[in-house]
């Protein structure tokens, strides 16, 4: 048992993603608020970033910076964090986007709301039809 | 060869050129229609009778690595012939028929693409030009049997789509489960599953019948065949008397004798229960048949039961057997398309539709119903019409297979097919005599001559059966 | 000349579009410079992958292999063409040529305006590169990175309409998609871990002598890989953002997505799962099992929604639901003829799709109706698009003589090896149901009368202009072409498939 804690507690990092990730994850698929979707989407990538540098991250490691002080020394995985530059450059792009589309459905409905704005596209295909006849 | 080439050709070379041809120019058309279906006969008796001669005429090649064919052999040119015949005298009744009608231009091209999609079920070498050219039927007679563009027949229309490409899958998973075990398609050089294990052989025998028995009517698969009388009655009499449904029963044929040859299928547990099927088919269709009031629904459902007389032939596994389904194909065809094209003068000249209401109709147009006692009467199959000489050798075949209960179902189905159509006649003749003459005018001269020209045809071939025998002993040699 | 081309061909092909893609909006005003542009790169790029794929023919087998920057495989990033990367490079580059000749026709009038369309073309050359790259990528990462820029170069494309109503799909397709990368991400990122490759084949090496020790990693990385990818192909029940981003999009942009894009994602699944995981672990976790479940709901769930839609380009949109289905279903049958089939279904599938969405696509912008109900008699007044609509159909149907059939050949031949009646089934059912939703369109078009040509609201349909038609004629004869001969493409597929499951 207390062994189990400790392996718990050891890879707390990959908790955090957890928790993050299903944070994100919840809002994302329950809220209808556009905006609340878009931060939704956010943290779940903020909770894959964080299990790729944790991934990397080596207890005591240094950085691995070549010189002859730390020559015999444990070097931290550069890559994961490598990676996670061009992760967070992709999301920055796609909130960019989002916000975008946001702007523009704002102009069209006046509210960014996803349930609202199904309600207004149906009354103006209702409108639409209505015309026709 | 090249007659081949042709005689396949011959119908879809047709077909494209009626369909750039204005739909005004009806003339223009009847001669391109008749020159096309004349010529795709003539190439198609030069075929069969190369192939009867014992000569071997095919074309084949691959696509990808799955082989193609396209190698009449005896039971093809039978079924070749049957079709090539009575579409011109189909033709030739739909040029009165239609005339007149609206869409002509359509109908008669997909008459004639459909003309040579016959001949490649006929003429297929392989199962897998065989389930091409099957499933091609089924989508160029669609078309046709939508003729008349009501809701009813678009719904009938739905139905013969869904039920024969279901049928048709079906096929397709067989074929490549045989494909699978034997390694090849081919239908000269003996049956395919000749050399094959016999686990599991009952299943696929099932799956091949299951699916061709959807275009041969058998009964429980049988409902798309009523429904598709919706179509114009040249389409009834070729399409749905004879070729699709002939289609049908030459794949069942080709499936007992070219995939799994009689040998086998008699080993089998379901190869012993497979005439029993027929018999049902035969006895319970000729009853609906019996009940129908609309006359060309009667026809149908004595379709269904016509067609497992030749279904039932083929199931005895015997040479008489297979005789008789030969004869019975052969005979059963000039007399259908006989009796589908009385019902269409009937129905055009005199508006009747339904038996109860055609009192009179025969003081109306005594030829017409002349010509539709003796075909009906060649229905019960007695002499002197060609039916006969086919039921003759079905009983014989069944003997010899020691299913003598089967002749018993052959006997009682005659009766019960007399007791179809000899109200029809009496009714005919029932009722005021009128002095009007229905069977004035070059339309209906145009339908009536083919229809009188076939009887005369059926006649001679039930006094002189030795005419046809040749092709029947071919194919008869050709599997024992 | 050629000997110093061949090696740098592999990266050539993706790098062209990408690199035409940013110069493209200096040239914004001139159109037809970048109309030019756009269709010299498909055919530069259609031609580069015929070459490619005939040296990998003739290679039998051995890949070429291009390493980025000069760096070796387990340190540099390495692209790799072998028999299933040719054939997806055919694939993009055969289709999207088609497609942008189309797209010339008339794109301005459907994004609005010259300057839109301008930009349409960008986010296309993006499309395209991306999944060009996808199709020859080695390396783990990148494949995020390609998935990440096909998914934003399809919003982009979605929302090309100047509509509220493309924007809304648009963003839904978005937080799908987005959805579906960071899965993905995830999944790669736990790969990572177990292995330390980001290599392909050396992920794959590692991952097969140490799955043992930590199975759980395993499975987590399977299921995000199979729920990431699962989202961004439309695999039912993820499709839900696929009908609406389908069919707002301009008629180009909705072949592309529905004939490539899903594709593309489709061929990143088949190499996580077979170049990485591999047939054996697939086994091991019944992936194989849950593919096939996965696919045959999808195939009858889709067909059956299809059926119920009476907006055409929806109802195209729900069948490429259910023809994902069958590709989905091909990849869990693990055997060779199964997964040859399924190469080969794609790519027929690809054809198909952009014939029909293209050909729907004239049909709406020459009557300016959307639904099937409303299409009576346009047979007659617009015959040759009609035509490849009916070729397409008949195509996916499956008849003999068309693309679909050689496809669905196989993959019954692999159904049927497996032994189980499910595949089986599930494939003849979807074709009959296939035909169920496609034969009343092509009953409509040409065998019910056209509706009074005096009413002031139908204006005489015709076909498309030149260049449209000679798209439609190209994919058309593609779909015949692949039907009666399709051996070389069939045997690049039937090559990859034995790669694929590590038979010689």
């Amino acid at each position: 048992m207390k062994e189990l804690f400790g392996k718990l507690i050891m890879n707390y990092p990959y908790f955090a993603a957890a928790i993050l990730f299903m944070i994100g994850a919840l809002t994302v698929l329950t809220r209808s608020d556009l905006l609340k979707k878009l931060i939704g989407i956010n943290i779940m990538e903020s909770a894959i970033f964080l299990i790729f540098v944790a991934g990397g991250n080596i207890r005591g490691g240094v950085a691995p910076l070549l010189s002859k002080a730390n020559s015999g020394a444990v070097y931290v995985n550069p890559l994961p964090s490598a990676l996670m530059l061009t992760g967070i450059v992709v999301s920055v792009s796609v909130t960019a986007f989002a916000l975008a589309l946001i702007v523009r459905l704002h102009r069209a409905y006046g509210t960014i709301d996803l349930q609202r704005i199904a309600e207004l596209r149906s009354e103006v295909a209702m409108d639409d039809s209505n015309h026709h006849t | 060869m090249l007659s081949l080439i042709l005689a396949l050709s011959c119908g879809m070379a047709g077909g494209l050129i009626v369909a750039v041809i204005p739909q005004t120019r009806s003339r223009l058309r009847n001669l391109v229609v008749l020159i096309f279906t004349t010529a795709g006969m003539i190439f198609t008796w030069r075929v069969a009778l190369r192939v009867f001669a014992g000569e071997n005429v095919a074309i084949a090649g691959r696509i990808g690595e799955l082989p193609w064919s396209i190698n009449p052999d005896p039971l093809g040119a039978v079924f070749g012939l049957i079709a090539a015949t009575l579409w011109l005298f189909a033709a030739v009744y739909s040029f009165g028929y239609m005339a007149e009608k609206h869409e002509q231009r359509t109908y008669y091209a997909f008459l004639l693409i459909s003309f040579s999609v016959t001949l490649g079920v006929a003429f297929s070498g392989n199962l897998l030009v065989l389930y091409l050219f099957y499933e091609l039927l089924t989508f160029v007679t669609y078309p046709l049997v939508i003729h008349e563009r009501s809701s009813e027949a678009v719904k009938a229309g739905a139905k013969y789509i869904l039920y024969n490409l279901g049928g048709a899958s079906v096929i397709l998973v067989a074929i490549i489960i045989t494909y699978g075990r034997a390694g090849s398609l081919d239908f000269a050089g003996g049956p395919i599953l000749a050399n094959s294990l016999q686990n599991g052989l009952d299943w696929l025998l099932l799956l091949f019948i299951i699916g061709f028995g959807v275009k041969a009517a058998i009964m429980p698969l049988h409902r798309w065949l009523p429904a598709a009388m919706a179509a114009p009655t040249p389409v009834s009499a070729l399409l749905h008397a004879v070729a699709v449904v002939y289609a049908g029963v030459y794949g069942v044929l080709r499936v007992v004798y070219s995939v799994f040859g009689h040998e086998l299928v008699g080993r089998l547990g379901f190869g012993t229960i497979l005439p029993f099927v027929a018999a049902c088919t035969i006895i319970v269709g000729v009853i609906i048949a019996a009940k129908q009031d609309v006359l060309k629904r009667r026809l149908a459902y004595q379709t269904i039961s016509h067609l497992s007389y030749i279904l039932l032939g083929a199931f005895t596994l015997q040479p008489w057997g297979l005789a008789g389904a030969m004869l019975h194909m052969i005979s059963y065809s000039t007399l259908k398309t006989t009796l589908f094209f009385c019902a269409g003068i009937i129905a055009e000249q005199s508006g009747a539709t339904k038996i109860s209401k055609m009192g009179g109709v025969g003081w109306l147009l005594p030829k017409t119903m002349a010509v539709f006692s003796i075909a009906a009467i060649g229905m019960i199959g007695i002499l002197p019409l060609n039916t006969f000489w086919g039921k003759y050798y079905l009983m014989k075949g069944s003997v010899a297979a020691g299913m003598w209960p089967l002749a018993l179902v052959l006997i009682v189905s005659g009766i019960i097919n007399a007791i179809c159509f000899i109200p029809v006649v009496v009714n005919a003749f029932r009722g005021e005599r009128t002095r009007i003459n229905g069977e004035r005018g070059s339309r209906v001269t145009l339908m009536l001559a083919p229809a009188i020209l076939l009887v005369i045809v059926a006649l001679l071939m039930g006094l002189f059966p030795g005419f046809v025998w040749p092709g029947v002993q071919a194919v008869v040699n050709w599997f024992f | 000349m050629t000997a110093t081309i061949i090696p740098d061909l592999p990266v050539f092909v993706v790098i062209a579009p990408l690199f035409v893609a940013f110069v493209l909006p200096t040239f914004a005003r001139r159109m037809r410079l970048v109309e030019a542009l756009v269709i010299l790169v498909g055919i530069l790029g259609f031609l580069g992958a015929l070459y490619l794929a005939s040296l990998v023919f003739a290679q039998k087998g051995s890949p070429l292999i291009y390493s980025l920057g000069g760096w070796q495989a387990p340190w540099g990033i390495e692209l790799k063409a072998g028999n299933l990367g040719a054939l997806f490079l055919l694939v993009v580059t055969g289709v999207s040529l088609p497609v942008s000749l189309f797209a010339k026709g008339n794109l301005a009038q459907e994004v609005g305006g010259k300057e839109r369309s301008a930009r349409f073309y960008v986010l296309y050359l993006l499309l395209g590169g991306a999944l060009a790259g996808m199709a020859v990528t080695n390396d783990l990462f990148n494949v995020f990175v390609l998935v990440e820029v096909v998914t934003l170069s399809c919003c982009g494309l979605v929302s090309a309409r100047n509509h509220p109503r493309a924007a809304e799909a648009a963003f839904k397709y978005l937080i799908m998609a987005t959805l579906g990368s960071t899965l993905v991400m995830g999944g790669i990122g736990f790969i990572y871990m177990i292995t330390g490759h980001l290599n392909m084949e050396f992920a794959a090496r590692e991952l097969a002598s140490i799955w043992q020790h930590s199975p759980h990693v395993v499975w987590m990385a399977l299921s995000f890989i199979l729920v990431g990818f699962g989202v961004k192909a439309a695999v039912f029940p993820l499709h839900v953002w696929l009908p609406d981003a389908h069919s707002t999009a301009p008629s180009p942009a909705s072949a592309i997505l529905s004939g490539l894009a899903v594709k593309g994602y489709l061929i990143c699944l088949l190499k996580f799962l077979y170049n990485v995981f591999g047939s054996a672990l697939m086994q091991e976790f019944a992936v194989d099992r849950i593919l096939v479940l996965a696919g045959a709901v999808a195939i009858i769930a889709g067909s059956i929604l299809a059926l119920s839609q009476d907006e055409l380009k929806r109802r195209l949109a729900y069948s490429t639901v259910a023809q994902v289905g069958y590709i989905v279903l091909g990849l869990g049958l693990l055997n060779r003829q199964g997964l040859a089939g399924t190469l080969f279904y794609l790519a027929s599938h690809a054809v198909i799709k952009s014939t029909l969405f293209l050909a729907a696509g004239a049909i709406i912008a020459a009557t300016g109706k959307k639904k099937v109900s409303e299409l009576s008699g346009i047979g007659r007044k617009m015959p040759l698009t009609m035509a490849a609509f009916t070729i397409g159909s008949l195509g996916l149907i499956g008849l003999p003589l068309f693309s679909g059939f050689v496809g669905k050949w196989y993959l019954l031949l692999g159904s049927i090896e497996t032994g189980k009646p499910l595949p089986t089934v599930v494939v003849i059912a979807g074709s009959i149901l296939c035909a169920t939703y496609l034969l009343p369109v092509i009953r409509r078009a040409y065998f019910e009368p056209a509706p009074d040509t005096t009413n002031a609201d139908w204006q005489d349909p015709q076909d498309p202009g030149f260049s449209q038609k000679l798209a439609l004629i190209l994919l058309a004869a593609i779909v015949v072409l692949l039907g009666v001969v399709p051996g070389p493409l069939l045997e690049l597929a039937k090559r990859a498939a034995a790669e694929l499951l590590l038979l010689q």
